[in-house]
């Protein structure tokens, strides 16, 4: 309902904001000539039109739309992948679905085969020729049996009667299928069980209660284009495995098995324990000829009215079909729904991209703290004692220098503190002071990584660079190390990192500040011996010092190189966060969209996707007004 | 404008017609299997018997963990998936992948799959209430994460009160060694020799047999794959339980099945000797109501008609 309702609206916006864009196109009097900046500024609407195209893709692809406008068709096209399904084994046998009969490639294949065989046993060096002998007449039996089953003559009356049943009753199913009253009406009792069941079935859609996957198609016929389908796929199953049961063996092929397979069990009974690889051979015989046993080959053209009799009644369920089969086609785009067993499934696009409604029920269920995700929230906050900060930042060799001792348990039992290690509590954090709210979650703590990464790499790169690009030494000394590893990807140092550092946040944050710390570097180096010389010189010549020249001229100069050069790294921070806490993590976005993926939760791997992508815009906006705030010259010389 | 229109629906076509192409009849299967998991049909794999009882080549391809396979097999690389863990296979066919479970595999106990915590810890089973507020590293989704939690269960310790980390056992037992964690779950022959070089079983196999806890690995196929070649997955099937019963007659030829496990004889051998291989009727049993899979499969909330006993070689 709300998603045929935004269907529309986007729709209008989109209407709308074109028409709007070509009237400000014919009204607009801009003479900049092509190449000009002025002419890419503004375009609001245009961004309505791109949000909107990008929001109906994901509407047409996941098959919200579908589900919006025709919440019956995922239902009724369930029990139409039931008729489908039931009538596959069939149809593999002729060449419906694929290039020719089944018979036919089998018979090729094994013709191959034994071809294959007849050689290796010709060149095999270690059969005495006598054996060979022998193994190729059962070979030569083998390639006997073939004729035997493809003989028209041969087939038994048994066999065709069967058939010709079988296709009547296909014949029948076709005829019965188009009348109105199809499925006869089962007794009252069944329809008021199924009506019961219905009860109980849910909708289509995941489920909003739980993160993990539910069955998402209902299954059991909710109405009577449905109820029809669901009827002939079980009479086709019985047909498809009365098929299956029959075989097309007559009494000369009967005959001419049975010696084969005594011939060979005789021979290899009768074989030595040297003489394993004739054995082996005499094995492979025998498995072609039951393959070509078991194979279901019919002679050419017995089963043409079968074929015939399948072919025609897929016409009629597909008219039967109608309008479903439109919405089939244009609102179910590159996949459908198919039937395995019991269930049904959507699988193709509307399979792994989650419906927009969906997503937004499972993210609004997963950012519940209660909820979370591995029992974390994604972001929230908890109360915290402003003791542990001061515990975190004094150093506990404090209450080490103290003169005197820790407090020794007296004879009585108990412990008295004494001063020396009340300071102790102190420096550790264990006392109480007052809490105050600090955030915490998945989010939280992929942010603060970043950030705390991407920090310290400004805070060490800038100054290096900056020195780097005003000093000989510094310049001859840092290059090889910087120049070393910069270039290697950050990920190949994810595992060795690991290693070292390991699992907790400091591997992370290390790694992290390996890539902002060399981009950090390179452009402050940049910035700085791209200052122009001249304003140097006024500077000198006016009398600053060093440090003014550094702060007032250089470091100005080189803030645009420096800028651009934290927003390069916040991208880069967000691609090796994500992939080092897939390495190994317990909190993260990264660690959530990991373990997703293992249980197949399509909906919570893209509010991942979603999420990153949003924090990387976030921190992007910040980086742009901050560039707006701090060089407002830049762009402009 | 217009090229921008027909640009857009150019690409929906193309989009909407890349379905998925039929792939005519199976001209080679495509099996999934574990290294480090030695089983009696790699006997055959390796002398291609496969190969030659299906009538057409056999492509094997390892995986490290179960979820992988299945990822395959819905992105139709993998036909057939054997000694696939259970727990990745319900995973799958809880999210509507069109999978089906054909035979079991081998059952086995603690031997093959199992959790170690590190000696340095000092924790045990008589004190695992300790493993608590600690890092443990468990493969999420995997047979070992099910052992995981019926460990916890009878030691009678809080899994929710652990910090869980999603590492696969190769990690697991990198973690363990390196002091990350107090304890890895891990599967696999090798990882497990590297964790007990730092810490010991969480549970002694014996333990473990004792308190029902028990990983069964099945084998899954494709449902396409299923109703198109119905013969050749009969086939596999029967082939891989004559191998099962080779090896029960001690028959098998171990030096090639360590081989293609990359796996030492003797670590081969122990990795081996923990597997129980049931036969065909006994494999009936188990997979139909009442038995030890379906149990299994009821108790996680598995969604009906995941499984056919009907390529069973009886």
């Amino acid at each position: 309902m709300i998603t045929g309702i935004t269907t529309f609206l986007i729709i209008f916006a989109v209407v709308g904001a074109i028409l709007y864009g070509r009237k400000l196109a014919k009204n607009e009097k801009l003479d900049a000539v092509f190449g000009n900046p002025e002419r890419a500024k503004g375009g609001a609407h245009w961004i309505i039109v791109g949000t909107s195209f990008l929001l109906l893709t994901w509407l047409y692809y996941s098959w919200d739309l579908a589900k919006s406008f025709y919440p019956q068709s995922a239902n009724e096209l369930c029990q139409v992948a039931k008729v489908n399904d039931s009538l596959l084994s069939l149809k593999y046998l002729f060449p419906i679905v694929e290039r020719e009969f089944k018979s036919t490639s089998i018979i090729k294949n094994e013709n191959r085969n034994i071809e294959k065989l007849a050689n290796e046993i010709k060149n095999s060096p270690n059969v005495k020729d006598q054996d060979k002998n022998k193994l190729l007449i059962f070979i030569e039996k083998t390639k006997k049996t073939i004729p035997l089953l493809t003989n028209e003559k041969l087939l038994e009356n048994e066999t065709k009667n069967k058939i010709r049943e079988l296709t009547n009753r296909i014949t029948w199913l076709t005829e019965d299928f188009q009348k109105i009253d199809y499925p006869p009406i089962k007794s009252i009792e069944e329809e008021n069980k199924r009506i019961e069941a219905l009860k109980i079935q849910g909708g289509w859609g995941s489920s909003g209660t739980a993160v993990e996957n539910t069955i998402e198609i209902p299954t059991i016929p909710e109405t009577k284009k449905g109820l029809k389908f669901d009827a002939a796929a079980k009479d086709l199953t019985l047909i498809s495995e009365d098929f299956f049961k029959l075989r097309n063996h007559n009494s000369q092929y009967k005959v001419l098995i049975k010696e084969i397979k005594d011939d060979i069990k005789k021979y290899r009974s009768e074989l030595g324990e040297s003489e394993e690889v004739a054995s082996a051979l005499a094995k492979d015989v025998l498995k072609i000829a039951r393959r070509i046993e078991y194979g279901s080959i019919f002679p050419p053209n017995t089963l043409d009215a079968m074929e015939q009799s399948i072919v025609e009644f897929d016409q009629v369920q597909k008219k039967e079909q109608g309008s479903l089969r439109l919405v089939d086609i244009f609102l179910f785009p590159s996949g459908t729904i198919i039937s395995s067993g019991p269930n049904c499934s959507e699988q193709g696009s509307g399979r792994w991209l989650p419906k927009p409604s969906d997503t937004l029920k499972k993210f609004a269920l997963i950012l519940k703290p209660s909820v979370g995700f591995k029992n974390i929230p994604l972001i929230w906050y908890e109360m915290m004692d402003v003791s542990k900060i001061v515990g975190f930042i004094m150093p506990d060799w404090l209450a080490d220098i103290i003169p005197g001792k820790y407090p020794v348990h007296s004879a009585d039992g108990t412990v008295k503190p004494n001063f020396k290690s009340k300071v102790l509590n102190v420096v550790t954090g264990e006392f109480k002071l007052f809490k105050i709210p600090v955030p915490m979650g998945h989010i939280w703590d992929s942010f603060l990584r970043v950030f705390l990464g991407l920090t310290l790499g400004i805070i060490f790169g800038v100054p290096l660079g900056l020195f780097m690009g005003l000093n000989r030494f510094a310049k001859g000394f840092f290059d090889p190390l910087i120049e070393l590893y910069r270039p290697v990807p950050p990920l190949a140092w994810a595992p060795l990192v690991i290693t070292v550092f390991g699992i907790d946040n400091i591997g992370k944050v290390f790694l992290l500040f390996m890539v902002s710390f060399s981009i950090m570097i390179i452009s402050a180096r940049a910035g700085a011996s791209g200052t122009q010389l001249s304003k140097i010189h006024a500077s000198h010549s006016l009398g600053a010092s060093k440090w003014q020249i550094l702060r007032y001229v250089i470091f100005p100069n080189s803030l645009p190189e420096i800028l651009t050069g934290v927003r390069v790294a916040v991208g880069m921070c967000w691609g090796t966060l994500v992939a080092a806490e897939f390495l190994a993590g317990t909190t993260g976005i990264g660690f959530v969209e990991n373990v997703a993926k293992k249980y197949f939760q399509y909906e919570v791997i893209w509010i991942t996707i979603f999420v990153m992508g949003m924090l990387g815009l976030l921190f992007d906006v910040v980086l742009r007004k901050i560039i707006e705030k701090t060089i407002p010259w830049h762009g402009k010389g | 404008m217009k090229k921008i229109l027909s640009f857009i629906l150019g690409a929906v076509v193309a989009l909407n017609l890349s379905i998925s192409v039929a792939n005519a009849a199976a001209k080679e299967v495509r099996i999934a299997f574990f290294l480090e998991w030695p089983t009696p049909n790699q006997e055959d794999k390796v002398k291609k018997l496969f190969d030659k009882a299906l009538g057409v080549p056999v492509k094997w391809t390892n995986f490290s963990n179960g979820g992988a396979m299945t990822d395959a097999m819905l992105a139709g690389d993998i036909d057939i998936s054997y000694s696939q863990g259970l727990v990745p296979f319900i995973n799958a066919v809880k999210s509507k992948a069109p999978l089906k479970l054909v035979d079991v595999a081998m059952e086995y106990g603690m031997g093959g799959t199992t959790c170690v915590t590190s000696k340095a810890s000092g924790i045990t089973k008589a004190n695992a209430s300790e493993l608590e507020g600690k890092k443990v590293a468990v493969p999420l989704g995997t047979m070992a994460e099910y052992v995981f939690d019926e460990s916890m269960k009878v030691v009678g310790a809080n899994k929710s009160k652990m910090t869980i980390i999603q590492m696969d056992p190769e990690e697991g037992a990198a973690a363990i060694v390196a002091g990350d964690v107090v304890m890895a779950c891990l599967f696999g022959g090798n990882s497990i020799k590297a964790a007990l070089t730092v810490g010991t079983r969480l549970l002694t196999v014996q333990e473990a047999r004792d308190a029902g806890i028990k990983g069964i690995d099945i084998t899954s196929v494709t449902d396409k794959f299923m109703k198109e070649n119905p013969g050749m997955l009969k086939t596999f099937i029967e082939v891989t339980h004559e191998a099962n019963a080779r090896y029960a007659a001690g028959k098998s030829d171990l030096n090639v099945i360590a081989k293609d496990a990359e796996m030492s004889v003797g670590d081969m051998k122990e990795t081996l000797g923990g597997f129980v291989f049931l036969n065909a009727a006994d494999t009936k049993k188990s997979m139909e109501s009442g038995g030890n899979l379906d149990g299994f499969l009821k108790g996680m909330g598995t969604p009906n008609g995941a499984v056919d006993t009907s390529f069973l070689p009886l």
